[in-house]
């Protein structure tokens, strides 16, 4: 057996998005390209780097391929690790059945035996889909200095979004005394913020009596932790104050990119202190033509540019041409933009192409817009993975096109 | 796939001042985000090559700190991979390097034990793109004792091809003289310095060298053996860049603002891999213009900059204006500061207000760190 770990990540990366929309129509929410050149999955991953914890194991189950291939063996992370290291875990089959996660609590369940094998004294969960810098090691610190049994990140959120979140209330020594999902009248602002550290045997003895429990959703937030507040179990509230953002909607997707462009920033990825790895790819530099005009916006390698950009995050290997303009937009990467075209407040998914003197997000919304979308809010124009949009389409705002 | 192939590459002796006070030459950055010794390290990754040996004379721990363990250029293997070899100065036979074979000599016992058959062997510090595979194919069938990768650069003023090792072929493209950086040139076919040739044969080539006192691979061993040797000339029809003096790296460097010479370059079939700094994407400002350059990520701009290559992390403020320059790194350029036809290295500040103005000829240099 490995010498024993403090602590070990267990990364819960299998959900769709389902509100992402054509997004995530091939690759599971961690996997959708964040930031001019990340993916969300690369800030927990970071985060634990950073943090120094060196076992992570990433659960995953919809849509797993391209999550797994960009994982790897962890190397861009600094993972690769002798003793340790980052673990793709799918579900898998055992004895004569085999079951798919049914809820958070049950996928790490399901990896006991992974766990086991590091003998660690406690484990950090985590979710996937989440974009934020954190020390979880201060936090570990925290919890191992309270002896509590759980430890929870919280934050408090703006009155009235509580009713969004999981939202605990705490007594003066930071002990959570209340936890409730989505309250319609909240007492307390606290959110929980998905990220808990638990001392392990305590995780295993709730996990094993959870799996027995038929009427149980096998979730943390609706079963173990009200489980663990009912017995009495020291659990500790850990506040972080900084950027988070969960990135569950086509508008708070978009709206997180557009903070990174904010002067000065609200989220900064240019922080040599806390780099955010990923997966890079062989770009040369990027190329700004003679006729571009590149204002308030970032730009990735590999990208060449010939026209306008103003106030958007454009992704690695973008082309956009000449006499194009684009504003307040998200272009992701391998986007091939055409001449003469006008994008406003759009999501431009990898690999589309858009035609010459095409239009999307210009013309104002309307009811018989065939490409209409609910998952489009706020007028946003969703284009999704390897998409084609004819040359002078007019794609008007809250509309979806398909990759 | 060439397993039966190992490369290896000296760093030349040319010396670019002040860059290369501090490192040796092939770790010079280029184009951005890169150094020269990615190409040619690329072009033989790309060949499936594995076995790759850098022999270095001094200042190679910038070198290493680049390459590290190869993972870029997957050479992070558990047989072979990339080896920086560190010169022999222990060694009493060797003692002083004076050229090319004293470096070949020092590493006699890496290409003794490798197992290929063939050897790559790299003398110049060039920039290029080139198929290895096919080249080593060519020299299979062409039943070679030493295969030499050239270009045909009609047109090339003179003064320009005495920079060069300048080959003569026959009809057959078989070598008949061999000039090295003649004053007066007689054809326009310009050796890329790269040579390849059996293992075998280059073991001999360095034993027989060593024992005479003979220093130089091309003057004393190829010129001298022509007679008795199969050299063939191998007809490489991409561009290249020779970097051995300021003027010449500046201008090698502002070829990337073309397109095609871009996509030739960084040719997808072919890329070329180098380390990676995991640098954000470069941030616009409001005020920012920017047009003709090629920028890496992890830069922020707030200024102007017109027909310049800027790498990693560089910095441009508000109403400084930067024009036809190179500027590597994590350099700075502060508020107000105006500058045309400079090359600086790593890590310059240019302080508020400043003005800073070279010549196309004759590039006005800064050292890694100045302070201005």
């Amino acid at each position: 057996m490995m010498a024993s770990k403090k602590c070990v990540a267990m990364i819960l990366a299998g959900g769709q998005g389902s509100r992402l929309g054509v997004l995530t129509k091939t690759v599971a929410k961690p996997a959708v390209p964040f930031g001019g050149k990340y993916r969300i999955i690369d800030f927990p991953l970071s985060n634990c780097v950073h943090s120094g914890i060196d076992t992570v194991g990433v659960l995953t189950q919809y849509q797993p391929l391209e999550l797994n291939t960009y994982i790897g063996n962890g190397n861009p992370w600094d993972l690769d690790r002798s003793m340790g290291g980052a673990y793709v875990l799918p579900p898998y089959q055992s004895g004569a059945t085999g079951e798919w996660y049914k809820g958070t609590a049950n996928a790490i369940y399901q990896n006991i035996a992974f766990m086991d094998g590091f003998n660690p004294e406690n484990v950090l969960i985590l979710s996937g889909d989440h974009i934020y810098k954190m020390h979880y090691g201060k936090m570990l610190k925290a919890h191992i200095e309270a002896n509590a049994a759980v430890t929870i990140a919280v934050m408090p959120v703006p009155w009235e979004e509580a009713s969004r979140f999981g939202i605990m209330c705490t007594n003066e020594d930071g002990q959570i005394t209340e936890f409730v999902e989505k309250p319609a009248n909240p007492t307390s602002n606290l959110a929980s913020m998905g990220v808990y550290i638990f001392k392990y045997d305590v995780l295993k003895k709730y996990l094993t009596d959870d799996e027995r429990d038929p009427n149980s959703a096998n979730d943390f937030g609706k079963n173990i932790i009200p489980k663990m507040l009912a017995d009495g179990q020291k659990m500790l509230a850990y506040r972080f104050e900084g950027y988070w953002k969960d990135v569950g909607t086509i508008y708070s997707l978009w709206e997180a990119n557009m903070d990174l462009i904010d002067d000065p920033p609200k989220f900064d990825l240019n922080d040599r202190k806390w780099i955010i790895y990923s997966r890079n790819y062989a770009l040369m530099p990027h190329y700004i033509g003679n006729n571009a005009k590149v204002r308030r916006s970032t730009v990735a390698e590999g990208c060449q540019i010939e026209g306008t950009v103003d106030h958007s995050v454009i992704f690695s290997g973008v082309k956009i041409g000449k006499g194009t303009v684009v504003k307040d937009s998200v272009i992701m990467p391998g986007a091939v933009i055409g001449d003469d075209v006008t994008i406003e407040k759009s999501v431009i998914g990898a690999n589309s192409v858009i035609g010459n003197g095409a239009k999307l997000g210009v013309s104002p919304e309307s009811d018989d817009n065939k490409y209409k979308s609910d998952y489009c809010t706020h007028g946003i124009v969703l284009v999704g993975e390897a998409a084609k949009v004819d040359d002078y389409a007019d794609i008007p705002k809250c509309s979806m096109i398909e990759g | 796939m060439r397993n039966d192939t190992m490369g290896i590459i000296l760093t030349g002796d040319e010396k670019i001042a002040p860059f290369t006070n501090i490192r040796a030459n092939s770790a010079l950055p280029i184009a951005g985000r890169y150094r020269i010794i990615d190409f040619v390290l690329s072009n033989m990754a790309n060949s499936g090559i594995v076995n790759i040996g850098i022999a270095t004379e001094s200042n190679y721990s910038s070198l290493m700190d680049h390459t590290k363990s190869g993972k870029p250029w997957d050479l992070d293997r558990k047989d072979y991979g990339l080896q920086i070899l560190p010169p022999n100065i222990e060694n009493e036979k060797y003692g002083v390097i004076r050229g090319n074979i004293d470096l070949l000599a020092g590493i006699r016992t890496f290409i003794h034990r490798s197992t290929q058959t063939y050897v790559i062997l790299s003398l110049g510090n060039m920039i290029y793109n080139i198929d290895f595979d096919d080249v080593v194919k060519k020299h299979i069938e062409n039943q070679s004792d030493i295969t030499m990768i050239y270009r045909d650069v009609t047109g090339m003023s003179d003064d320009n091809l005495s920079r060069h090792t300048l080959i003569e072929l026959d009809d057959d493209k078989r070598v008949r003289d061999i000039e090295v950086q003649p004053y007066y040139p007689k054809t326009t076919n310009v050796s890329l310095e790269l040579f390849v040739m059996e293992k075998a044969l280059l073991e001999s080539i360095i034993d027989e060298c060593s024992s005479r006192g003979d220093v130089d691979f091309v003057k004393d061993a190829i010129i001298k053996k022509m007679g008795g040797m199969r050299i063939f000339g191998y007809e490489y029809n991409g561009h290249f860049y020779k970097i051995d003096s300021l003027t010449s790296y500046y201008q090698t460097n502002m070829q990337f603002l073309r397109a095609d010479r871009r996509e030739e370059l960084f040719n997808r079939e072919r890329p070329i891999y180098t380390k990676t700094k995991d640098q954000s994407p470069t941030k616009y400002g409001d005020a920012a213009e920017c047009i003709n350059s090629f920028i890496s990520d992890g830069c922020v701009i707030e200024g102007t900059v017109i027909n310049s290559i800027l790498s990693r992390g560089v910095k441009v403020e508000k109403g400084a204006v930067v024009r036809n320059s190179v500027i590597m790194q994590d350099s700075v350029i502060e508020e107000d500061v105006e500058i045309s036809h400079v090359v600086f290295d790593k890590e310059v500040v240019i302080t508020k207000g400043r003005k800073l103005i070279g010549q196309e000829s004759h590039p006005l240099p800064a050292s890694k760190g100045t302070l201005i």
